[in-house]
């Protein structure tokens, strides 16, 4: 795949928006300069029937004048008075805004931090005819496996992502990394049934994607989402696979240890560093560094080096997690947590690799802990859950009995009801099968003692 | 611009052969505030010009999406697109056809009465952090309070090879506004959305005074609220639960690309899935409505389609793609949010009609049940299984509206819970809203008050 814009031209732009920002009257600038180039291969129920090629680039300047700050984007990087008009939009936005008394100042120069196993060439030259036979590999896996399957959706695809950053407090840094990336969702069908959809993905940032053993799983998973039962309502033992973990988190815990959150009284955990908030069997990192993590750069959305920070250890809070704004108005460094919608937005409070560190059980052996409970693979409706209370009420589909340590069946429409602290509270085991998914790195996690609803 | 993506279009069929081509332009500016609490966090502007161009060849689709518009990328997108084409049909079991459309000519203009780009931006923060502010200072119990404002506008081209090319104007206006309170350990939030295509007038009737007054009292109420009873009770939906659960427990199903993809309306066209009293329509000329447009982003011109009618399904959300395989005629539901996305089958105004009961009609027969008034959001599955999170409830105790509720959220199957459907109501009202289907669509939903004999209710209690 081509490359629209490289290193030499990003940094340029980012310096020129800088220089051009201060001599217009901004007390500190900084400008962010993004691309993403991403090829895809298409399957659309049981075919691959399209291809698609995107390439998106931009850059976005934040202007400060008297502690007032304004944003302007361009995607029309070629002409020379967009960039100038840009420059002056973020100005005069600045102009009229109002000043933040907690602003402090854009953040200094630190070494960037080293990373590994996030670029790999190998993807950047995976052409569109590659990812169809990756594709193929996995359609026909799936099909292989049972024939009351049909793979709904799915694709192979490849990204190679590029982004540099100037401030007027001479950060300068420019890095880029790959993913590649290969999904199936399934659903299985028989007598009048239909099972909900069963979905496998594999995403690294190296070329070294297994789309076949994809491909099975996802097939495997609808088969067995066949011939499910009704559940009776009562508490009981739950493990969630990674993706239903990765969806109840995303809303409450991970947004409770963001320091945006805990200053505007939006976090449960508000005064409670040092406090027990989780079973003693969690310790959370955010891992920022985490070798071919998905969300590992070398610095973050401002410039600041990426790091490991630990949030919960062995369920004792320890740390929030902080951009340069929310660190500054309490006197603290940025954890490198400023994270950015290319170059479309000004930079947020965001998790980067959110890493449960796991236990030492099989699967298999977490199972056979089990005397009667709930395998949930994903959950419905986890947006709607209470971000500041962790209140949770949500539908487990699909999800499987767990009866005598053995999966038993599929279960329909069981309702998971809740918070999410007393389930960090209630969690009793991790297994050692941990996987990316999202921001979330972990493995299974067992929990006591959920509400499960059904008839 | 008709010049240069003509030019784009012969290539694409001369040179490499497509069968079909499409582009569309844009050129849209876009601004965003955010306001948290008294800080105006972020004042931001953006301009934003791209092409995209979607060619079938072979009977397979390729795609190129480039944030330019001169020429020379254009073409090497022109080349691009159909190199994925080709790369993609290598595998093709069944060639894609798009059913036949009139090829129209049309520049559609949006006349605002307050142009949104015409208004300073010193007022559109005043607008922002005067909500911000009414909500502050409603009561002690709110702590924190999140006002975003998104105005978009501008321009799209549309052509393709069939003669059509439409120029059509975009008009956008939206803010969400979210609360939170807090009392004695007990968290409560509220959020709303408010949005408009006719201009910034929208501030004019929904004031800040208004809004904020609004969404600063639910979140404080709900601290009164107690967790709601698990299990399965009778319930009286509001307009805006019975907008989103024709949204999401229906609609999504009725998306024919969704429908073909084995969701458990695939057998049902022509069927009961309802009790007869329930009526769906998904109607994209719903005048001012949030989710209304005149042409889809396939060149086809929006229209009122009656998906479900005395409780059978008669009707499903088409493409050129998926009204071939059908049968059907398109609907106009192909939608894409922005240049680097490929248009898919997407919602607009999507409601339930309403019928004749009075809202006390609807309650008075219940003894023990919830009023489910407002949501926050819902998700549902091809299999049928939604999830409904309620924002704001009550229970209903011998025919009256009784104490208030909070976290609760209603799910269940689809097709089991339509067919509980008992009475409808004779009010009506569409809620602005946004849907993600992979990409983001501004769309309404919406109905009267309804009653539903049993609904599966969770809840903590």
């Amino acid at each position: 795949m081509a490359v629209a814009l490289d290193q030499e031209e990003m940094l340029r732009f980012g310096e020129k928006a800088v220089n051009l920002a201060v001599k217009k009257g901004a007390g500190e600038a900084e400008a962010f300069v993004y691309q993403g180039v991403t090829t895809t291969v298409i399957i659309e129920r049981g075919q691959i029937a399209r291809s698609s090629r995107i390439i998106d680039r931009g850059l976005g300047i934040r202007a400060i004048v008297n502690k007032a700050i304004g944003f302007s984007y361009t995607n029309i990087l070629e002409s020379e008075g967009a960039i100038e008009e840009t420059v002056l939009k973020a100005l005069g936005l600045a102009g009229a805004s109002k000043p933040d008394k907690d602003w402090h100042s854009l953040p200094t120069k630190k070494p960037f931090a080293s990373v590994e196993s996030t670029y790999d060439d190998n993807i950047v030259e995976l052409n569109s005819e590659d990812l169809v036979k990756v594709a193929s590999a996995m359609l026909d896996a799936a099909e292989k496996t049972d024939k009351r399957v049909f793979p709904i959706e799915g694709g192979a695809g490849t990204s190679y992502l590029s982004m540099a950053i100037a401030n007027s407090n001479y950060i300068e840094g420019f890095d880029h990394g790959t993913v590649v990336e290969c999904s199936l969702a399934t659903i299985a069908q028989e007598g009048g049934e239909v099972t909900p959809v069963c979905f496998e993905f594999n995403v690294e940032r190296k070329y070294k994607v297994n789309p076949a053993r994809v491909g099975n799983e996802a097939a495997r998973l609808a088969v067995s989402a066949l011939k499910a039962k009704k559940m009776k309502t009562k508490n009981t033992s739950v493990i969630f696979t990674q993706f239903a973990l990765q969806q109840l988190l995303y809303y409450t815990l991970i947004n409770a240890v963001k320091a945006d959150y805990m200053q505007r009284n939006q976090s449960a955990f508000k005064d409670k560093i040092g406090e027990k908030v989780a079973s003693e069997k969690v310790t959370i990192y955010d891992d920022g560094v985490l070798n071919g993590g998905l969300r590992t750069w070398k610095f973050d959305g401002e410039g600041v080096p990426q790091q490991k920070t630990l949030i919960i250890e062995n369920g004792i809070l320890r740390n929030f997690i902080y951009d340069n704004y929310t660190a500054k108005k309490e006197g603290k460094e940025s954890t490198g947590n400023a994270s950015r919608a290319g170059y479309l937005s000004t930079p947020i409070v965001e998790a980067t690799n959110f890493h449960f560190t796991p236990g030492n059980k099989t699967p298999e052996e977490l199972l056979g802990e089990v005397d009667e409970g709930l395998l949930v693979y994903f959950l419905q409706g986890a947006a709607s859950s209470n971000p500041a209370s962790g209140e949770f009420s949500v539908v487990a589909n699909p999800a499987w009995k767990i009866e005598s340590g053995k999966i038993a069946h599929a279960t329909k429409s069981a309702m998971l009801a809740g918070n999410i602290f007393q389930v960090l509270t209630n969690i009793s085991g991790l297994a050692n099968n941990e996987r990316k998914v999202g921001q979330l790195v972990a493995p299974w996690v067992l929990v006591e003692n959920v509400k499960v609803i059904g008839k | 611009m008709k010049d240069i993506l003509s030019k784009a279009v012969d290539v694409a069929v001369q040179r490499f052969g497509a069968g079909y081509v499409e582009i569309r332009a844009q050129k849209l500016f876009e601004t965003m505030l955010t306001v948290k609490e008294e800080r105006v966090e972020a004042a931001s502007q953006g301009i934003e010009n791209g092409v995209a161009l979607r060619v079938l060849v072979n009977g397979a689709w390729g795609f190129a999406s480039v944030g330019t518009l001169s020429v020379e990328t254009l073409m090497n997108a022109v080349s691009y697109a159909c190199k994925m084409a080709k790369a993609a049909s290598l595998r093709l079991k069944e060639p894609i056809k798009l059913v036949e459309t009139n090829a129209v000519e049309d520049k559609v203009l949006v006349r605002p009465r307050k142009d949104p780009s015409k208004i300073s931006i010193e007022d559109k923060l005043n607008t922002t952090s005067t909500m911000s502010r009414t909500i502050l200072g409603y009561d002690n119990h709110i702590k924190s309070c999140t006002v975003d404002y998104l105005d978009l506008i501008g321009t799209t081209y549309f052509m393709n090879n069939e003669g059509t090319y439409v120029e059509q104007d975009k008009l956008y206006v939206w803010s969400r506004i979210l609360a939170t309170a807090k009392e004695a350990g007990i968290f409560s939030f509220s959020l709303e959305e408010i949005g408009s295509i006719a201009g910034y007038e929208i501030f004019s009737t929904e004031t800040p005074e208004i809004v904020g007054k609004r969404v600063a009292k639910r979140a404080v109420e709900q601290l009164k609220a107690k967790p709601p009873k698990g299990g399965t009770f009778p319930a009286v939906l509001g307009p805006n639960v019975v907008g989103v659960l024709v949204h999401e427990a229906f609609g999504h199903l009725a998306e024919a690309d969704l429908t073909l993809s084995g969701s458990i309306l695939s057998d049902k066209l022509g069927k009961r899935i309802a009790s007869d009293v329930v009526a769906f329509c998904d109607d994209g000329t719903v005048e001012g409505a949030f989710g209304s447009f005149k042409y889809d982003d396939e060149g086809v011109p929006a229209q009122k389609t009656v998906l479900v009618n005395d409780g059978i399904v008669v009707g499903l959300m088409h493409n050129r793609d998926t009204a071939q395989k059908f049968n059907a005629k398109p609907t106009g539901n192909a939608r894409a949010e922005n240049f680097r996305f490929e248009p898919v089958i997407r919602m607009r105004n999507t409601f339930m009609e309403p019928k004749d009961y009075s809202f006390e009609e609807l309650v008075e027969d219940i003894r023990f049940g919830y009023y489910l008034k407002t949501v926050r959001g819902g998700q549902a599955n091809l299999n049928g299984t939604f999830q409904v999170g309620i924002q704001e409830a009550s229970e209903i105790v011998n025919g009256e509206v009784g104490a208030p509720v909070r976290n609760a959220s209603i799910s269940g199957s689809t097709l089991e819970t339509l067919l509980k459907v008992d009475a409808v109501g004779k009010d009506f009202a569409l809620w602005p809203g946004r849907c993600g289907k992979g990409q983001t669509a501004f769309i309404s939903d919406g109905g009267p008050h309804i009653r539903v004999g049993e609904v599966l209710v969770g809840g903590s209690a």
